[in-house]
């Protein structure tokens, strides 16, 4: 049984069937590629696993309980955490803050015990503070713990998102085109960063247009084109799928 | 799984080579700062004896109330809710009419006043906590107009247009306070419960909470932050400490009138806050105090009162719009 599975998720946007019938496992500790043109579907699909769109029709199962529905947040507290394709960090708040903040799930602070055990409280409040710093010194943002999130460089803006979500203590993480933006040296440094996290076992679903960077990262590969499932497989057959290539000369043509 | 990403001694190394000494001399200055503010506030009454500048002084309290708690939903959550005045007039005429037809003490009063305001706007919260934006800030408007008709046309009840007078002294642990002076130590203590009762909020995960919902909602429900709950926390706990501010102005001024509590109120709460700052907890507090010397230095130009306070706000959003003290701009 994997850690995640859907079973022939559908959804439109008014005439536009933006996922079509997708049947998907991913297992725990895997690393999976998903690739595809522009508007294949790719967000659309994180978006309904996280439970920010409602499918259509279909099912999502996660760690063997039905997810299908369920809103944002209790999403999140089941144990799937994401970032976004267009950078959404908490810009006017601090680095250690946005890390914080992205720990809401783990801090069990509700408004009683602030007033009614107050010490207890506080101790909660410092044990978060330092696994923060803990993930912060993972990505080499703990000098930068003070700093606005909006004066950070974009590559580090896009690590502190990836920090953010891991702060939720996640099963799953799936990454919206993390390297969108980013110059060699940050993609080199992203790279590494995933490496690490996945030798300490996390599972991660990453979209990316960046061929070289997700064939050497994943241990799986999904191609969607126009909202269906088109390939499936281990990386070197994916590359050397000339269909594969076709969806995508095709797609260039159109432009 | 993820709990081996955090290495104590990592960690540990992190804390003590630099963030110690850092957040122990912000600490520090915290500290100094907040002991000279009290030390300066217990003693101004002896300084200042007028009672005209002790009744200014007082006002100043009730207006630093009333928007360190707009602060929480305006500034931190990012609601413009134009309804305050209406929870701070609930608070008012709650204590009024219970102490002056029930007899009932001050203190139980100002609870009473206090929960009402906290029911009402659970009610008003639950659709507000739907809707956005702009249709958040029309049904506050709303409401508080309909607060206001209540208060002028229910004349049995509410007294009407005269309002209610001759609300009695309050008795605090058997203590009448009479005095202006009195009733400033009275109003201090109320200031510094609301302060503290809100700092304690605001450095919490519940403060953390609001804040990324007022970033970025979204972004904040995938944190796990369930968003309409929030946003009813930071609103009704607002109007809670808004209905504790009435209730004082209503044994002080020992008089409640619909006009105490018009949009207008509403507005210049808003305009206070904008101008100290927000996001800052305690920055309103220099809004409250430059609009009100402000218009009190202005005093003999009456009609022009809201041409001044329209000018500073002009002034402020221009040069420095993220108000005097304020850590985010309005909208970015
Ligand atoms: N909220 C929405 N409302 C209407 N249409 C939408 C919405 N979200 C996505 N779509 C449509 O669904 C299709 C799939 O979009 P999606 O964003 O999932 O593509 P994608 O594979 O992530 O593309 P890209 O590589 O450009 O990010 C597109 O045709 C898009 O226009
Ligand atoms: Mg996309």
């Amino acid at each position: 049984m994997g850690l995640l599975e859907t079973r022939n998720l559908v959804k439109s946007f008014g005439g536009v069937m933006a996922i079509n019938d997708i049947t998907l496992d991913l297992e725990e500790g895997d690393i999976l590629g998903v690739i595809g043109p522009n508007g294949s579907g790719k967000s659309t699909f994180i978006n309904l696993l996280t439970g920010i769109y409602r499918p259509d029709q279909g099912a999502i199962r996660f760690g063997g309980h039905d997810i299908t529905g369920l809103p944002a947040h209790q999403v999140t507290r089941r144990g799937i955490a994401r970032t976004f394709q267009n950078l959404r960090v908490f810009s006017n708040v601090s680095v250690l803050v946005n890390i914080l903040i992205g720990q809401h799930t783990q801090i069990q602070n509700r408004l009683y015990h602030l007033f009614l055990t107050p010490l207890a409280a506080r101790k909660r409040e410092k044990a978060a503070e330092k696994k923060a710093l803990g993930l912060l010194k993972m990505a080499n943002l703990a000098d930068r713990r003070d700093e606005l999130a909006k004066s950070l460089p974009y590559g580090e803006q896009r690590l502190l998102e990836i920090c953010r979500a891991l702060a939720s203590n996640p099963r799953l993480l799936m990454l919206d085109e993390p390297c969108a933006g980013m110059n060699p040296n940050e993609m080199d440094t992203l790279a590494d960063f995933i490496r690490e996290l996945r030798a300490k076992g996390h599972t991660i679903l990453i979209i990316e247009h960046n061929m070289p960077f997700i064939m050497s990262l994943a241990d799986r590969i999904v191609v969607l084109d126009a909202g269906r499932k088109f390939k499936d497989g281990p990386p070197e057959q994916i590359q050397n799928d000339p269909e594969v290539q076709d969806i995508y000369l095709g797609k260039e043509d159109d432009i | 799984m993820p709990e081996g990403t955090v290495h104590e001694a990592e960690v540990h190394a992190v804390l003590s080579a630099r963030s110690k000494p850092r957040s122990n001399g912000t600490i520090k200055k915290k500290v100094v700062g907040l002991s000279a503010a009290l030390v300066i506030a217990l003693v101004l009454p002896q300084v200042v004896t007028n009672t005209y500048w002790l009744g200014l002084l007082n006002f100043l309290i009730i207006y630093s109330i009333l928007c360190l708690s707009l602060n929480l939903i305006l500034g931190f959550t990012g609601l413009l809710s134009l309804g305050h005045a209406a929870f701070y007039g609930i608070g008012a005429y709650t204590t009024a009419i219970l102490m002056t037809r029930y007899h009932v003490g001050f203190l139980p009063a100002m609870l009473a006043s206090a929960m009402l305001a906290l029911v009402f706007s659970l009610f008003l919260g639950i659709p507000a906590s739907k809707v956005r934006g702009d249709y958040f800030t029309l049904l506050t408007i709303a409401f508080g107009e309909i607060f206001r008709l209540i208060a002028q046309a229910w004349i049995g009840f509410t007294g009407g247009a005269m309002g209610i007078v001759g609300i009695p002294i309050p008795k605090v642990f058997g203590m009448p306070i009479r005095t202006e002076t009195q009733f400033y130590y009275l109003g201090l203590i109320l200031l510094a419960i609301t302060f503290v009762c809100l700092t304690i909020i605001v450095q919490s995960r519940i403060g953390r909470a609001l804040i990324a919902i007022r970033e970025d909602e979204l972004a904040a429900k995938s944190m796990g932050i369930n968003t309409p709950w929030y946003i009813i926390m930071a609103f009704t706990i607002g109007s809670f400490f808004a209905a504790v501010a009435g209730s004082f102005l209503a044994v002080y001024q020992t008089t409640v009138t619909p006009s105490n509590f018009r949009l207008e109120e509403s507005c210049l709460m808003i305009i206070m806050v904008i101008v100290g700052g927000m996001g800052n907890l305690w920055a309103p507090l220099a809004g409250v105090l430059i609009m009100t010397l402000a218009t009190e230095m202005f005093r003999s130009l009456a009609e022009y009162r809201m041409l001044i306070i329209g000018g500073i706000m002009m002034l402020v959003l221009l040069f420095r719009p993220q108000g005097i003290f304020g850590s985010s701009a309005f909208k970015d």
